[in-house]
């Protein structure tokens, strides 16, 4: 095993904190979890959404992400039903993405001298969110702590300009940096008041949860309330509210993968669900886009003129 | 004057399976546009690394010849008036050849003659010339996906952030992909200081090696991978597994490679063999390591794009990598065995196969009945198999599969085996999706054959019948893969059944579709024909397609059968006399389609008059008395060769006999012998279309 001093301890906080830090200091928008269950971080209206039309944007915010059918009631020392993403988001992606990336890295204590760090292609594709992208998974060492995305498309919108995602593991990186063998023997944090681990944040969190997911979970209310929110979706998108109408999309697309976790949905039906979803996030993509060109596309100017004066 | 030429594109990391694939495209793509421009040059060569795709050019001219282009003025007739005098259009001409009228040439033909004019064409500079067809070359690179970056419109396989681009020690200025040209280009990420100068194409590899950390060489780069993951894997105490493919991707993922071996805990090591090494080489590109015996070593050897300064935390990731991988296999491989295949079979109603062609429990019906009809047709008994059909699919819904879909079949076996399933049942289910790939094994047991055919049939004609057979480069169900694996299995494990027999079973077993089953037999014959005439060319260099023309013209039911004939035309045509009776048998051909008598019946003895015409005749009554036993055994090249002693009599036949004599019955009775020494052959194959002309 190797020592403390070329792994500094970072607490799963302190990590999230300098992260949060350094893309400050780039200049993106620090944004907080978005208030609803989703899969990803890609799901946040500020990846999502900003991602479609010419307007410029910055962004970095931790979102925590549900993925039902990944509970393993914790038993499993690294799969969870919940957990956290970092993400962000720069559109247009500047030229030097990679090193602004790589230099985060650094200040959370990776040292590319040391570490086997790489790119190594993996191009995104969300049959749900109607979206693809090229880019890679980001090797540590041979473990993967984060994907690297240029989009380009978005809910069937062709991204003009591209959005650059990146999406870091934040537990990953924690196990890592910490170097522990489960996810709740992570640090969480450490001071005056005590050591808090994730076992001691989210354990319960997770049994529960996962009985909820694959055994309790109402099947029957759960296909009423995805037709609801269909529906819903549909009259708000009629009525020009792209973004609650978003809401309820993303509400669907958490349902659908309760009923998933449940096993209530055939192979074949499968499918049609996540036609549904998508059908849904195309409407909202173009919605939101002609609601934006509506209002003359306004962030084009007031970002350029804000860094024309700053600079 | 020349000079070698460097072009190099830099960019973010490329995709590391394309990446050869790139490389070579470049060059090749680059090197013609360079000789279709007229620029002379020398030997072209292709080099790739994660971040660069480049080309050199060796002794490029540094501008086309200068060249004399015919320029075409008006005709003569009407460029001087009566008394020679230049009119006009003669003027007109010279003035844009910028010579005087007197300078100007006439060319003559016999459509009359023509003012003309050599005007001289300045070769343009290769300075010129060369980022555009750079441009050119990128253009035409094979990329699956094109992206965009930043907030421009150039597409490129990755974003490109620098072009080096220099002939001889001069740098080309030059837009490429939206980036100034020059000469600095960059080394290792981590490992160097960043920018190199590249002072000219000739040192370019060695300042990328020294400063820069980079190994830009791809073949050099892949030796070093090789021969130090050998090395790695014998100071473990082992060889590394066999396997070609990881190789070339770990070079496309390395500008720096430093092998690093790990160790993982004996215990995964009662995985199936194939699970460990899955897991190890799937998604980590590890190299497995296996002791002198070919049993594996609880090691790997993964290749770093660093030299660490502290390597043991390189090994101590990479090893915290695999145990969580290793340890879903195991779970996989435990928590599938408490179900068995058998209890799968009903979850196949669940899952589509393919639209239009229901679930693979319809596919697996399908396959079973194809597979019964044809463990009937070799006389094999036929429960193993079909049972093997409805099983062997079960496997694509274990969690193992799921999570390596390569072992799909293999742990099919496995499951199988371990429900206590008959040995057979198990082998086939292993074997049926075999071969694979180009070179692969055939499936060892006949029920495997079998099963693999099946399975591959119903798969070509359920695709056919909807309406999707390939088209062009695309092949998205793999079909024409399927068609050569059913052509390599009755051919080389020498299953002699009626194919089109089968072929027929096949598409009367599919739903109904866009494509009724009539058609769809007769489209997947030929497109099994197709392919067949691709293998038999690729397995035999000498064979002539025309060899094969003449055994297909008789479309020989089964390809152990069609094999044989084409060993027999094949050694016939070594024959002295294969070329005149392959003339001889054309002449007959076209003779009977112009005597346009339908049937001229049978040869009667005493209305041959000529001797010729006798001794033909006996000599066709003595050959088809040996001939028709060899045929009936299949013995075509003795058959063959029984023929060719009809050679000299058939040569004097024609000689001496005047086929279409004016009196209609000797002339319907002479047709009639020729017809019959037409049919001898045809009993065999179409020896007219030997025939050089």
């Amino acid at each position: 095993m190797t020592s403390d001093t070329a792994r500094p301890r970072l607490t799963f906080q302190d990590l999230i904190l300098t992260l949060q830090q350094f893309w400050a200091k780039q200049g993106c928008v620090i944004l907080q979890p978005y208030d609803k269950e989703m899969g990803a971080g890609t799901f946040h209206p500020a990846t999502f959404l900003r991602a479609v039309g010419p307007e410029p944007w910055s962004a970095a915010y931790v979102q925590p992400s549900r993925r039902p059918t990944d509970g393993r009631y914790g038993d499993n020392p690294f799969r969870l039903q919940h957990y956290y993403q970092y993400q962000v988001v720069i559109k247009p992606s500047p030229d030097d993405i990679q090193d602004l990336y790589l230099e985060s890295l650094k200040a959370i204590g990776i040292d590319p001298t040391i570490h086997d760090i790489r790119f190594v292609e993996d191009n995104w594709e969300s049959p749900t969110l109607g979206a693809w992208g090229i880019g890679w998974e980001v090797w540590l060492n041979g473990m993967e702590i984060t994907q690297f995305t240029y989009f380009q498309q978005v809910g069937g919108l062709e991204c003009r300009p591209v959005t650059g995602e990146i999406t870091y593991g934040l537990e990953r990186l924690a196990m890592y940096l910490q170097d522990v063998e489960s996810i709740f023997d992570i640090v969480w944090a450490d001071g005056p008041l005590g050591r808090i681990t994730y076992r001691d944040v989210y354990h319960q969190n997770e049994v529960e949860q996962s009985k909820y997911n694959f055994e309790e979970a109402d099947i029957d209310a759960l296909f009423n309330a995805f037709d609801h929110r269909e529906h819903d979706c549909e009259r708000l998108i009629e009525a020009g509210l792209a973004l609650p109408a978003y809401e309820r999309m993303l509400e669907a697309s958490h349902l659908f993968n309760l009923l998933d976790a449940r096993q209530a949905v055939s192979v074949s039906e499968r499918q049609r669900f996540i036609l549904r979803v998508r059908t849904m996030a195309r409407a909202v993509a173009e919605a939101y886009f002609a609601s934006r060109e509506e209002l003359g596309f306004p962030m084009v100017e007031s970002v350029k003129a804000a860094a024309g004066a700053s600079s | 004057m020349s000079a070698d030429f460097l072009v190099e594109i830099g960019t973010e990391e490329l995709p590391p399976k394309a990446l050869r694939s790139l490389m070579e495209a470049f060059a090749e793509s680059l090197g013609g546009a360079v000789a279709d421009a007229r620029l002379e040059h020398g030997d072209v060569r292709a080099i790739a690394s994660p971040r660069r795709l480049s080309v050199i050019i060796e002794s490029l001219a540094d501008g086309q010849a200068d060249r004399k282009v015919a320029q075409k003025g008006p005709p003569v007739s009407v460029a001087f008036d009566d008394d020679g005098n230049p009119k006009p259009a003669a003027e007109a001409f010279a003035k844009k050849c910028g010579v005087a009228v007197a300078e100007l040439g006439r060319t003559k033909t016999d459509k009359g003659e023509w003012l003309t004019y050599e005007l001289a064409e300045p070769g343009r500079t290769a300075a010129e010339l060369l980022p555009e067809l750079v441009e050119r070359a990128l253009s035409e690179l094979p990329i699956p996906r094109r992206m965009r970056w930043g907030d421009g419109d150039i597409e490129f396989v990755r974003p490109v952030h620098w072009v080096v681009m220099l002939h001889g020690d001069q740098v080309m200025d030059a837009e490429i992909m939206g980036v100034r040209t020059g000469n600095v280009s960059r080394g290792h990420r981590f490992l160097s200081d960043g920018d190199v100068t590249i002072e000219s194409p000739g040192q370019y590899l060695e300042a990328l090696e020294e400063p820069g950390y980079v190994i830009a060489d791809f073949e050099r780069r892949r030796e070093l991978v090789a021969s130090g993951v050998a090395k790695a894997a014998s100071d473990a105490g082992g060889r590394i597994v066999d396997g070609e493919l990881l190789y070339d991707e770990v070079t496309a993922l390395v500008e720096w490679p430093v092998p690093v071996v790990g160790t993982f805990e004996d215990k995964f090591l009662d995985l199936p063999r194939e699970v460990v090494i899955s897991t190890l080489t799937g998604h980590q590109r590890y190299f497995p390591v296996e002791d002198e015996n070919g049993e594996l070593l609880p090691r790997f050897v993964t290749v770093a794009n660093l030299e660490s300064k502290d390597p043991e935390q390189v090994r101590d990731g990479n090893e915290r990598v695999i145990r969580p991988r290793l340890a879903d296999a195991a779970f996989f491989w435990e928590t599938d065995r408490r179900n068995s295949l058998a209890n799968r079979e009903d979850a196949l109603r669940e899952v589509v196969y393919q639209r239009g062609l229901g679930s693979l429990h319809d596919k697996a019906t399908r396959t079973a009945g194809i597979a019964k009809a044809l463990a009937d047709m070799l006389d094999s008994e036929d429960a193993n198999v079909a049972r093997a059909a409805m099983l062997a699919k079960c496997d694509l819904l274990t969690g193992m599969v799921g999570e390596f879909p390569d072992l799909q079949g293999l742990m099919g076996r496995y499951y199988a085996e371990l429900d206590g399933e008959p040995p057979a049942v198990a082998q086939a289910i292993g074997e049926h999706y075999q071969p694979r790939f180009a070179g692969d094994d055939l499936p060892a047991s006949t029920d495997g054959q079998v099963l693999s055919i099946a399975d591959k049939l119903d798969t070509l004609a359920g695709v056919f019948t909807i309406g999707k057979k390939p088209s062009g480069n695309r092949d998205p169900f793999g079909l024409r893969r399927a068609a050569l694996g059913i052509i390599r299995i009755l051919v080389e494990c020498e299953l002699d059944v009626n194919l089109k027999a089968l072929i027929d079973a096949a598409a009367l077993a599919q739903p109904k579709g866009r494509i009724d089953a009539a058609e769809v037999a007769a489209e997947l014959y030929s497109f099994i024909t197709d392919r067949l005439r691709r293998y038999f060319l690729d397995r035999d260099a000498s064979l002539r397609t025309e060899t094969f023309d003449a055994v297909l013209a008789q479309a020989p039911a089964s390809l152990v059968d069609f094999d044989n004939r084409l060993h027999a035309v094949q050694a016939f045509t070594a024959l002295d006399a294969a070329e005149s009776l392959a003339a001889a048998n054309k002449r007959i051909e076209n003779i009977l389609k112009k005597a346009e008598v339908d049937d001229p019946g049978a040869v009667v003895e005493k209305r041959l008059t000529d001797a010729a015409e006798k001794a033909l005749h006996s000599a066709l009554d003595g050959a088809a008395a040996k001939v028709e036993p060899l045929l009936a055994d299949r013995h075509y090249e003795a058959a063959l060769t029984e023929l060719a002693a009809l050679k000299a009599p058939v040569d004097e036949f024609f000689d001496e006999v005047m086929v279409m004599a004016d009196d209609e019955t000797l002339r319907n009775n002479r047709l009639a012998l020729l017809g019959a020494v037409r049919e001898l052959f045809l009993q065999i194959a179409d020896i007219s279309r030997l025939s050089i002309d």
